[in-house]
């Protein structure tokens, strides 16, 4: 088996809520490999999107360790992580996070700029992963002038124009219709078997668990399961 | 850096009704301030124009003491072709006086005055050489008339060609008179300069006092920046005599100057500190807008950096079209009122500053880049708090809400 992309040893994350601890993750191990594309599911409280911001670098574990495309996260300063999510990681948010005063294909563009990828490249591979997912037409509109579908799909050609190690998409279809859906996992789908691209997701959505080829649920802060599925 | 202006700029059309009364308010704010510092300056010019036409020029020699007590026995000795060796482009000219105090009598009353012998022609460089004249100017170094100010002859109760009697100290120590008939009224618009000086040709007021020497030199520049040659010629050429400038002179005029200079700060500070506040609070209405933005842009790996200067950029651009629109307007009310403003109702007042009744508003391009550069400063620095309170923006909380 090859190298894996995230690799989470014993992570333990607590909070407090008005001086009581809540128990988000309880020494979670899990390995996920080139070519995955897994789910993370289980009810409200979980710890399934802690879990995801944790592999995407945005929160830190107060025990365990979690190391993403060989890097290990405890040790990075802020900006390093900031450097990491940048150039290894693409994210897909549930309420799609455009910026709204940007066109979608500045919005793709954009990530390539802090990249420091120079204009003529930038447009034109912007372009190619509006034009992959079907949005060429699209690519002058601004996300106030997009469905959520289409602001989606801009979502996710942002996030994969950078060729990231690793896509994060934290509850991509809960704000969309089953239509809508459907077509977003099959791109999604397309993207990690086409491309070979390893997708994490976290959801609450059955459809989204019968599109991935792994799926791990979790439930008290602990993997409850952790199935792959002959066919997806 | 392109990214950022792209961002800044977008974000500023993106709430444009309220940046439009930002920069409505900057606008006029920079155009307050920079039309205030004309008249400033206006003032401050009026005012050492005024001292230093006040016969004292840039630069006065007097013998030592001359100043605490005023008399022919303080005077010194002019050579007859006396030349001083001034660098010519920078001297206006320069005046020989006697310069003591009298009474003056007419037929219905008695004043004090300073009685000033001159010469007539080297008086280009004071206020007797364009001052408005009713009657006839002194012709020569040796007229013996006398031209009053036009208040103290309504004082004196007298006209011209009347004749005037005035009594002053000679060289011996001996109280000296004379009658002198009056050849002319000058008119110092209102100034207390007409209630004090009489001027006479030099010499018949030498042969008064019984003396060949004079109580001073005053020179006059073109501009003051090479005022310190022309002191050390003067303390060259009269060595153990007292050299000062118009500041040492004058120096309530001097602390009114720099008082000017200090002026345009305050006033900048004022009205650009309260506008800051307003821009602080846009600013900062405007981060809290876009939080979840920010956690955003920060989620995705954008750096502090960029974060803060996107800010940054932000404040500056805003604060730089409202300047560039204040400095416009501030120039157009510079043009409006350069003829002018008529300070005549206020007469007793700008007469006690020194000031003539009409201020006429000076523009230096200097004072313009000043509040250009000061505003852009206080753009930036506006926009540091609300930076802060973007970079302290946590992505995760941020995408929560």
């Amino acid at each position: 088996m090859s190298e894996p992309v995230v690799e989470c040893i014993q992570v333990r994350k607590t909070y407090q809520q008005e001086a009581v601890p809540v128990y988000a993750l309880r020494g979670v191990d899990i390995q996920i490999h080139q070519g995955d594309f897994a789910s993370l599911s289980g009810p409200s409280g979980s710890g399934k999107s802690t879990l995801l911001n944790m592999i995407g670098g945005l929160d830190r574990p107060d025990e365990g360790e979690v190391i993403v495309a060989g890097t290990q996260l405890s040790g990075l300063s802020e900006s390093e992580l900031a450097h990491l999510r940048l150039h290894k990681i693409g994210f897909v948010f549930q309420a799609y996070n455009l910026i709204p005063v940007l066109s979608a294909l500045e919005n793709v563009e954009f990530i390539l700029q802090l990249q420091g990828v120079g204009g003529i490249q930038r447009r034109q591979r912007a372009q190619q992963a509006l034009e992959s997912l079907g949005l060429a037409d699209m690519a002058g509109r601004r996300p106030g002038e997009l469905s959520g579908g289409q602001q989606q799909r801009v979502a996710i050609a942002r996030a994969i124009v950078t060729n990231p190690a690793l896509l994060l998409a934290d509850e991509p279809t809960a704000n969309l219709d089953s239509g809508t859906t459907e077509e977003l996992l099959t791109l999604l789908k397309h993207l990690n078997q086409q491309q070979g691209m390893t997708i994490v997701t976290a959801t609450h959505d059955p459809m989204v668990m019968q599109f991935t080829s792994r799926r791990v649920k979790l439930l008290d802060g602990a993997i409850a399961h952790d199935e792959q599925p002959v066919t997806a | 850096m392109k990214l950022v202006l792209q961002l800044s700029l977008r974000n500023i059309l993106r709430n444009r009704r309220r940046n439009i009364m930002l920069f409505a308010a900057i606008a006029v704010a920079v155009a307050g301030v920079s039309s205030m510092n004309t008249l400033i300056r206006g003032f401050q010019m009026d005012m050492m124009d005024s001292a230093v036409a006040n016969l004292t020029g840039h630069y006065k020699v007097h013998a030592p003491g001359y100043r605490d007590d005023p008399s022919i026995q303080r005077s010194f000795q002019l050579t007859q072709d006396f030349t001083p060796d001034f660098p010519a482009a920078d001297v206006l000219g320069w005046a020989p006086r006697v310069r003591i105090p009298a009474v003056i009598m007419s037929e219905r009353e008695t004043r004090g005055v300073q009685l000033v012998g001159v010469d007539p022609q080297a008086e280009a460089i004071s206020f007797l050489g364009d001052v408005p004249l009713q009657g006839e100017p002194l012709r020569d170094v040796d007229d013996g008339r006398v031209l009053i100010g036009k208040e103290l002859a309504r004082q004196l109760e007298t006209r011209i060609g009347r004749r005037l009697v005035i009594i002053t100290q000679g060289a011996d120590g001996l109280n000296r008179e004379r009658g002198f008939r009056i050849a002319g009224i000058y008119d110092a618009e209102g100034t207390g300069l007409e209630k004090v000086f009489v001027f006479s040709g030099l010499r018949p007021l030498q042969d008064l006092l019984d003396s060949d020497a004079v109580t001073e030199v005053s020179v006059r520049l073109v501009d003051e920046a090479p005022g310190l040659q022309v002191r050390n010629v003067l303390t060259e050429l009269f060595i153990d005599l007292d050299v000062k400038d118009w500041q040492e002179l004058e120096p309530q005029a001097a602390a009114m100057y720099l008082f000017a200079d200090g002026a345009i700060y305050i006033w900048f500070i004022l009205m650009m500190s309260a506008l800051t506040f307003g821009l602080v609070n846009t600013l900062v209405a405007s981060v809290m807008e876009r939080v979840k933005e920010l956690g955003m842009l920060r989620a995705l790996g954008m750096g502090k950096l960029l974060v803060v200067s996107q800010v940054v950029v932000e404040s500056s651009i805003i604060m730089a079209i409202g300047v560039m629109v204040g400095l416009v307007g501030g120039y157009l009310i510079f043009l409006l009122i350069s003829d002018g403003l008529d300070l005549s109702a206020f007469a007793e007042g700008v007469e006690m500053a020194g000031m003539s009744s009409v201020l006429i508003p000076v523009l230096q391009w200097s004072d313009f880049f000043l509040v250009a550069y000061l505003s852009l400063i206080l753009g930036v620095l506006a926009s540091l708090y609300p930076a802060w309170r973007a970079v302290k923006v946590d992505p995760l909380e941020a995408m929560r809400r």
